[in-house]
């Protein structure tokens, strides 16, 4: 479905990613770990299309067609939507017409919105103004569930994790198993062992992003026990002697 | 007021907004014309107002002619009176104790011209105790006339434990016109009655636009109003104030869209006199061409406890537009609680970037944040007058893409 062939990515000609391949099929979750800075959100942002980052070599493809320089709102009629990190504060805009207007956009239907909104519990954010005035776990909850809300086809989720407490993290992974199940795709940027650890069975391959290239990629028993025992750059010479 | 004093006030500038000369104007009595239909129609969809006005309206006057009555008779079974100022003054004796109660005459140059030669035209609302008048009541002034000055004195009275909904529409076609429109409003709303007021203003860039308007709250009263300007003008001052008896409740909410070359130097003011009085006071300013604007507000805590807030907004579209932010306030009470917040800015990279990670095209990322912006959500207003102002957001919002 998503294809990344031998990206590299610059911002203000400055190259931050070398040479990055995935390959994406439907219904599979991937997910990216790498210490801070590795540039784990550049790589989604860059398959997003978003400003600063540019591909300046390789090619994206996606359902066959390349969509390397596609702007970011083409894509997302494609079916390819991030998840920010930190999503920014729109005052005057109330998280309930930025529901309907997202819903009208993507013919989501009543029932499916309903689902997610109770798993992620954001009803009561719908009164206040997008992301404005919420906590931490209240905004990656919304932001989670306005980025499944438009039915990808994949999802780039850019740690959804950060900052949550255990039951937000319960409730995050409860979504994205929903969401696998209805056949969307997950690329999952995270530092989090308990959500690692909920959504293990659904993990089709873990990347570790280093240095801006992706170092090692493999199954979650192959990856995740060495990161935990030795680090990141410990694991990774353990992962060459493999 | 002896007329030597007002002859003398006719010189006297305003403290606030350019001065203008009113030799520049047309302040005599005007000749009878023909007011064209189409005319009126074109001026109403400027206004969101739509079509068939003429037959709408609750009061229609275009330049000095009075058109539209509709409602009067409709409205006089309940005990409510809408009339031109002059009739009121005329028929009604008490009418007179209302008149120039709230605005002095000699406060600046454009009250003493409305109170010398407006002849009292203008609309006199007159709602009795306890009625309720849900429908909204339009009340529309409109200019056409070039060169002229209209000046014109409204009065509007909520009895105790009665309400309104007032819409008040003033424009001109969308073409240069060269006319000065001054509104003197004195508003009382009495005990535990509501007053809820909107104003939309659509003028053109060789406007002039000076409205003066009080308004008193009695005890245990509302007053909401919202205000809506998004046309170019030369230049247009208005400072409203609002005094609050106690327990009562006023919120102001404005939207100014400054254009072209345009000065608009927009205040609104509460004044906190009763015992548990609160006021807020809400304003968004976008700024586009080389306008300027002034936003100016301010709350006075004389009586405690009591509580007021300002939230003023200025978001700047253009390069050339200016956005001054002047939040007051001032307390003579321990008990009043004024708080304020003000913040001026450009629509971010960060938030186009989010919309269109999430399918808005460019356009449609700078609309939508535009009119989230400029969207006051004011639950108080009754569902009528929030279409009128969703429509008349989303036509902001879609001119800002042209």
């Amino acid at each position: 479905m998503l294809e990344v062939r031998e990206v590299d990515v610059a911002v203000s000609g400055r190259r931050i990613l070398t040479n990055i391949n995935m390959d994406i099929k439907s219904r599979e979750l991937h997910v990216v770990i790498g210490p801070n800075g590795s540039g784990k959100t550049s790589l989604l942002n860059a398959i997003m299309g978003l400003k600063p980052y540019e591909v300046i070599k390789g090619s994206i493809t996606f359902e066959g067609s390349n969509i390397t320089l596609e702007p970011p709102y083409v894509k997302a009629k494609r079916g390819i939507v991030v998840a920010y990190q930190l999503p920014p504060t729109i005052k005057g805009l109330t998280t309930g017409r930025f529901v309907e207007e997202l819903m009208k956009r993507f013919k989501v239907e009543g029932s499916y919105a309903e689902v997610l909104s109770e798993i992620l519990e954001v009803k009561d954010l719908f009164t206040r103004y997008l992301f404005d005035k919420m906590s931490g776990g209240e905004k990656k909850r919304l932001e989670t569930f306005l980025t499944l809300l438009t039915k990808p086809k994949i999802a780039l989720l850019d740690e959804p994790d950060s900052g949550v407490d255990i039951e937000s993290l319960n409730k995050m992974s409860e979504a994205l198993k929903v969401v696998l199940n209805r056949g969307t795709s997950i690329v999952l940027v995270t530092h989090s062992p308990h959500m690692l650890k909920l959504l293990r069975e659904h993990i089709t391959v873990v990347h570790v992003l280093y240095g801006g290239t992706i170092m090692y990629s493999g199954l979650y028993d192959e990856v995740i026990p060495y990161i935990e025992k030795y680090g990141f750059s410990g694991a990774l010479s353990q992962f060459v002697r493999v | 007021m002896d007329r030597e004093a007002l002859l003398k006030a006719l010189s006297k500038p305003s403290p606030y907004g350019p001065d203008v000369e009113l030799s520049r104007f047309n302040l005599g009595p005007a000749e009878r014309e023909r007011i064209e239909e189409k005319e009126v129609n074109r001026i109403s969809s400027r206004l969101g107002f739509g079509k068939d006005l003429l037959r709408k309206a609750d009061y229609l006057q275009v330049n000095e002619s009075i058109l539209s009555r509709s409602m009067r008779e409709k409205l006089a079974e309940r005990g409510a009176v809408v009339l031109p100022t002059s009739e009121a003054l005329k028929k009604l004796d008490w009418v007179k104790e209302y008149s120039w109660r709230l605005v002095r005459p000699d406060t600046d140059k454009y009250t003493a011209a409305a109170s010398l030669y407006s002849n009292e035209l203008g609309f006199f609302i007159y709602v009795p105790p306890g009625t309720k008048i849900k429908d909204p009541i339009y009340t529309c002034l409109f200019i056409t006339r070039r060169g002229y000055a209209q000046l014109l004195h409204n009065i509007v009275i909520v009895d105790d434990g009665a309400e309104l909904n007032l819409i008040t529409g003033c424009g001109v076609p969308d073409q240069p016109i060269g006319s000065l429109h001054v509104g003197i409003s004195e508003y009382y709303v009495g005990r535990k009655s509501k007053l809820t007021y909107t104003m939309i203003h659509a003028w053109a860039p060789d406007m002039v636009v000076r409205p003066r308007t009080v308004v008193r709250v009695g005890e245990g009263g509302e007053y909401v109003s919202y205000y809506v300007i998004y046309s170019p003008v030369e230049s247009l001052q208005t400072y409203p104030k609002v005094y609050l008896g106690e327990n009562a409740r006023a919120t102001l909410n404005s939207i100014v869209v400054g254009e072209s070359r345009g000065v608009y130097d927009v205040g609104s003011a509460i004044v906190l006199e009763g015992r548990d009085s609160a006021g807020e006071i809400l304003s968004r300013n976008l700024g586009r061409g080389s306008s300027l604007i002034y936003a100016r507000s301010r709350i006075e805590g004389r009586a405690g406890p009591s509580r007021g807030h300002i939230e003023c907004l200025g978001l700047i579209d253009d390069d050339n537009a200016t956005i001054e932010s002047l939040p007051e306030i001032s307390s003579s009470n321990p008990e009043a609680i004024l708080t304020h917040e003000a913040a001026i800015g450009k629509i971010s990279e960060d938030l186009i970037n989010y919309l269109l990670s999430k399918g808005f095209s460019e356009e449609e990322a700078r609309t939508a944040i535009i009119k989230g912006f400029l969207n006051i959500e004011e639950p108080k207003l009754p569902q009528q007058i929030r279409e009128v102002i969703k429509r008349t957001i989303e036509y902001i919002a879609s001119r800002a893409t042209g």
